[in-house]
C-alpha cells in the first residue's frame, strides 16, 4: 500500500514546553489511523503540523509526496480538515457555507450531495446555530469534503456527543472510508479508536508509546484474556488460589465486582472453574480491550471528558 | 473571489447589529440633530414676550424680537406663569415691557425685564439682544450717531449652519463607529470561534480574504454615507457646498483608515469581549474629542494640541473644508497627510499584529 502521509522526527517546542517529542510514523492510502491519547498528549499538535496550521520546530512531514514545509498549497487542494470544536459562519445557510467553501478549491462537490451524505438535506436552509450538537459535527465533517480530498483529517469528531449521536457519526466515517479515502483522526475514546481505527498510536505527553494494528495491540497485552464476575462468597484462600492463575481487582463502586486479567488461555480456563464453585450471580469471559492496554501502558484511565 | 465578496455582503446585511450600528444609529443621530437644528433654524429657544405697554417704542421691540429669529416668541401669558414654565423648563426666558414703557412721561418706566434661569443657554442672547436694540433706541432719542461700530468681514463667503457642521460630524462618526467595531469585532469573533483556522486550511488566500471583508464593507459605508445625506438634504435641509464626489473619496478613505485600527484592535486582544471593550473605549472618546458634535478649538489647549492628532479630528477638518467651504482636500494638506500617516501606521501594526489563527 501507497504511504500518504509520512513523519520523521518530529518536534513541537513552545516556550518552557515540548509538546511533541520526535515522533515518527507512516499513514497508508485507504486506513483509517487513530492517534490516541489524553487531553494535552500533543494528537491536535501533531495533526495540526501536519495540516500546515503549525510550523514544526524540527522533523520532516510529506503529504502526499509534497513537503509541508514548501509545497502547501498543492497539500491543501488534496486534503479535508475538521478542526477541534471549530464553528462556521453564522449568518450563511448550510448550502451557502459548502458552496462558499468549495470556491476556496479548483475543484468541489455539489452542496446538496454533500448534505444528503450526512442527512442534513432538510437543513440546506438552516444556519449552523440551528443544528443541534450531533448535527453540528456532521455538517463540520462533510464541510471537510467539499473538495473531494484524498486524506481527511478530523480532530476529536465525536467528542461531546451522546451516544446514538457519536454511533451516526462512526457510520458516515466509515461510510468515507468506503469512498476510498484516508482518514486521520485524533480521539480520547478508546472504543472509538477501537471500533473505527486499522491502526492507532498512543501517545502520552508528546510520545508515541505504541503503534500498530488495532487488534495486534490489543492481543499483545501481557494479559490478554479476561473475566469478570459478581460473588459474595469470595474466601480469602479461593481468592489466594485465583491470584495465582492471574490479575485480580474488585471493581471500585459496586460491591463483590471482580475483574480478572490473564496471560493465557489454560489459566483462564482454571479460573472459570473455580468461580464457576462460587455459584456466581454473573460471570462474563472475554478478551481485553484496548482500555485494558492503555491502562497497562500508562498505569491509568483515560480521562472521560 | 466574487463569491467569497457576495457572501461577506450577505452576512452583513443578514446581521442586525450591523444593520443597526451601521445604518439606524448613525441615521438616529442625524434625525435628532436635524430636528434641532436642521432647517436653518438657528433659534435659541421659545421666549415669552410680555407687552403691557403700547407706545410706538413697544411696538418696534416686540417687531425686532418676532423678526429676529433668534428665538420663538410665545404669548397670551403671563408673568408668574412664564416664570413656572421656566422653571421647569418649558421656556428659554420672558421679556417683560412693563406698562406705559416708552411713554414720553418723566415717571414712565424705563427698563424691560428680562427673567431667564441662569443654567440655561438663552439668557446672555436675550439680554445681548435687548440691550442692542434700547442702545440705538437711545441713541436715536439723542439724536446721535454711534462713532463706533463693528465692521463685519466673513473668512468664508459659502451658507452653512451648525446642522452642516455637524451633518459631517455624523458621516465620520458612523464610519469610525461601524468600522472599528464592526471589524474588530468580527475578527476576533472569527478568530474565536477558529473560522480563521478553518479558513487557513483551505488553499484561500489571505489577501484575498482580507479584501473581501474590506470591500463588503466599504460597500455598506456607501449606504452608509448615501442615506445621511438624504436624510439630511431632504428632510432637513442641509447644504453642502463643496463636491458629493469627493465627501464620498473621503468618506471611504476614513473608512479604510478605521478598519485599519479595528484589524490592530482584533490583532491585540484575546477574545471578542475584549475587542469589544477596548473599541469601544477608543471610539466614544474621539467621537468627542475629535469634533463630531462641536468645534474642538473651545478645549483647553493642552487638550487640544494632543486631540487634533486622533485620527478621526483631521479627517473631520478635511470632509468638512470640502463639504463646507468648498476647498480643496490638498488646500491644507497637513490633514491629509496626517490621515494617510494614521492609515499607513495602522496597517504596519495590523500586518504586524494580526494572525488568522496561532502558531
Amino acid at each position: 500500500m501507497n504511504t500518504v502521509i509520512k513523519v520523521e522526527k518530529l518536534v513541537k517546542e513552545y516556550k518552557g514546553l515540548t509538546a511533541v517529542k520526535g515522533i515518527s510514523f507512516e499513514v497508508k492510502k485507504g486506513e483509517i489511523f487513530g492517534l490516541l491519547g489524553e487531553n494535552g498528549a500533543g494528537k491536535t499538535t501533531t495533526l495540526e503540523m501536519i495540516e500546515g496550521l503549525r510550523k514544526p520546530t524540527s522533523g520532516e512531514i510529506s503529504v502526499l509526496g509534497h513537503n509541508v514545509r514548501n509545497e502547501i498549497s498543492e497539500i491543501k487542494e488534496r486534503i479535508g480538515v475538521q478542526l477541534q470544536s471549530s464553528a462556521y459562519y453564522n449568518y450563511l445557510t448550510l448550502k451557502e457555507i459548502l458552496s462558499l467553501f468549495g470556491s476556496f478549491y479548483t475543484e468541489s462537490l455539489d452542496p446538496d450531495d454533500l448534505l444528503k451524505m450526512v442527512d442534513l438535506e432538510e437543513k440546506a436552509g438552516a444556519t449552523v446555530n440551528n443544528l443541534s450538537g450531533g448535527q453540528k459535527q456532521r455538517f463540520s465533517i462533510v464541510a471537510s469534503l467539499v473538495n473531494d480530498p484524498e486524506i481527511v483529517f478530523l480532530d476529536e469528531p465525536t467528542t461531546g456527543l451522546d451516544p446514538m449521536a457519536r454511533r451516526n457519526l462512526w457510520d458516515i466515517i466509515t461510510k468515507i472510508k468506503a469512498k476510498g479515502k484516508t482518514i486521520i483522526l485524533t480521539t480520547h475514546y478508546l472504543e472509538e479508536a477501537e471500533m473505527l481505527c486499522d491502526r492507532i498510536a498512543i501517545m502520552e505527553k508528546g510520545e508515541i508509546l505504541m503503534m500498530g494494528k488495532t487488534h495486534e495491540l490489543i492481543e499483545s497485552t501481557k494479559n490478554p484474556f479476561k473475566t469478570t464476575f459478581i460473588a459474595t462468597s469470595l474466601s480469602k484462600e479461593t481468592l489466594k488460589e485465583l491470584e495465582g492463575l492471574g490479575e485480580v481487582n474488585e471493581l471500585a463502586g459496586k460491591s463483590h465486582h471482580f475483574e480478572m486479567m490473564l496471560k493465557t488461555q489454560v489459566n483462564l480456563n482454571k479460573a472459570i472453574k473455580i468461580v464457576q464453585k462460587l455459584e456466581p450471580e454473573s460471570i462474563t469471559v472475554g478478551r481485553s480491550t484496548l482500555e485494558d492496554l492503555f491502562i497497562e501502558l500508562t498505569g491509568k484511565r483515560i480521562g472521560g471528558e | 473571489m466574487k463569491k467569497l465578496l457576495l457572501a461577506d455582503i450577505k452576512m452583513l446585511l443578514r446581521s442586525k447589529q450591523t444593520l443597526f450600528w451601521s445604518l439606524m444609529f448613525p441615521l438616529m443621530f442625524t434625525f435628532i440633530f436635524g430636528s434641532f437644528f436642521g432647517k436653518g433654524n438657528n433659534s435659541v429657544g421659545t421666549v415669552a414676550l410680555i407687552n403691557e405697554s403700547n407706545t410706538e417704542l413697544a411696538k418696534s421691540f416686540d417687531k425686532a424680537a418676532r423678526d429676529s429669529g433668534i428665538f420663538t416668541i410665545k404669548d397670551d401669558i403671563n408673568v408668574e406663569e412664564a416664570k413656572k414654565l421656566i422653571g421647569k423648563d418649558q421656556l428659554s426666558g420672558a421679556i417683560v415691557i412693563p406698562k406705559g414703557f416708552g411713554e414720553q412721561k418723566p415717571d414712565a418706566p424705563k427698563n424691560i425685564k428680562v427673567v431667564y434661569d441662569p443654567a440655561g443657554q438663552a439668557g446672555r442672547t436675550l439680554i445681548g439682544f435687548t440691550n442692542q436694540f434700547l442702545t440705538a433706541a437711545n441713541l436715536e432719542i439723542q439724536q446721535a450717531k454711534p462713532i463706533f461700530s463693528v465692521e463685519e468681514e466673513k473668512t468664508n463667503t459659502k451658507q452653512f449652519g451648525y446642522f452642516d457642521f455637524i451633518l459631517m460630524g455624523l458621516i465620520g462618526m458612523a464610519l469610525m463607529n461601524s468600522s472599528i467595531q464592526g471589524m474588530s469585532i468580527a475578527m476576533s469573533k472569527y478568530r474565536e470561534d477558529k473560522i480563521l483556522k478553518r479558513l487557513t486550511t483551505t488553499p484561500l488566500k489571505v489577501w484575498h480574504f482580507i479584501a473581501a471583508e474590506v470591500t463588503s464593507r466599504l460597500l455598506v459605508n456607501v449606504i452608509q454615507v448615501t442615506l445621511i445625506l438624504l436624510v439630511g438634504f431632504y428632510m432637513f435641509d442641509a447644504h453642502i457646498n463643496g463636491s458629493i464626489f469627493l465627501i464620498y473619496v473621503l468618506a471611504l478613505l476614513g473608512a479604510l483608515l478605521f478598519q485599519s485600527i479595528g484589524f490592530v484592535i482584533a490583532g491585540l486582544s484575546k477574545t471578542t469581549n475584549a475587542a469589544e471593550g477596548m473599541s469601544t473605549a477608543i471610539a466614544i472618546p474621539m467621537m468627542f474629542l475629535s469634533g463630531v458634535f462641536f468645534p474642538i478649538d473651545q478645549l483647553p489647549k493642552w487638550l487640544y494640541s494632543i486631540v487634533q492628532y486622533l485620527p478621526l479630528a483631521p479627517l473631520l477638518r478635511t470632509m468638512r473644508s470640502v463639504a463646507l467651504e468648498d476647498a480643496s482636500p490638498f488646500a491644507n494638506p497637513s490633514n491629509l497627510i496626517l490621515v494617510i500617516v494614521w492609515v499607513v501606521a495602522a496597517l504596519i501594526i495590523a500586518a504586524y499584529k494580526f494572525r488568522l489563527a496561532d502558531e
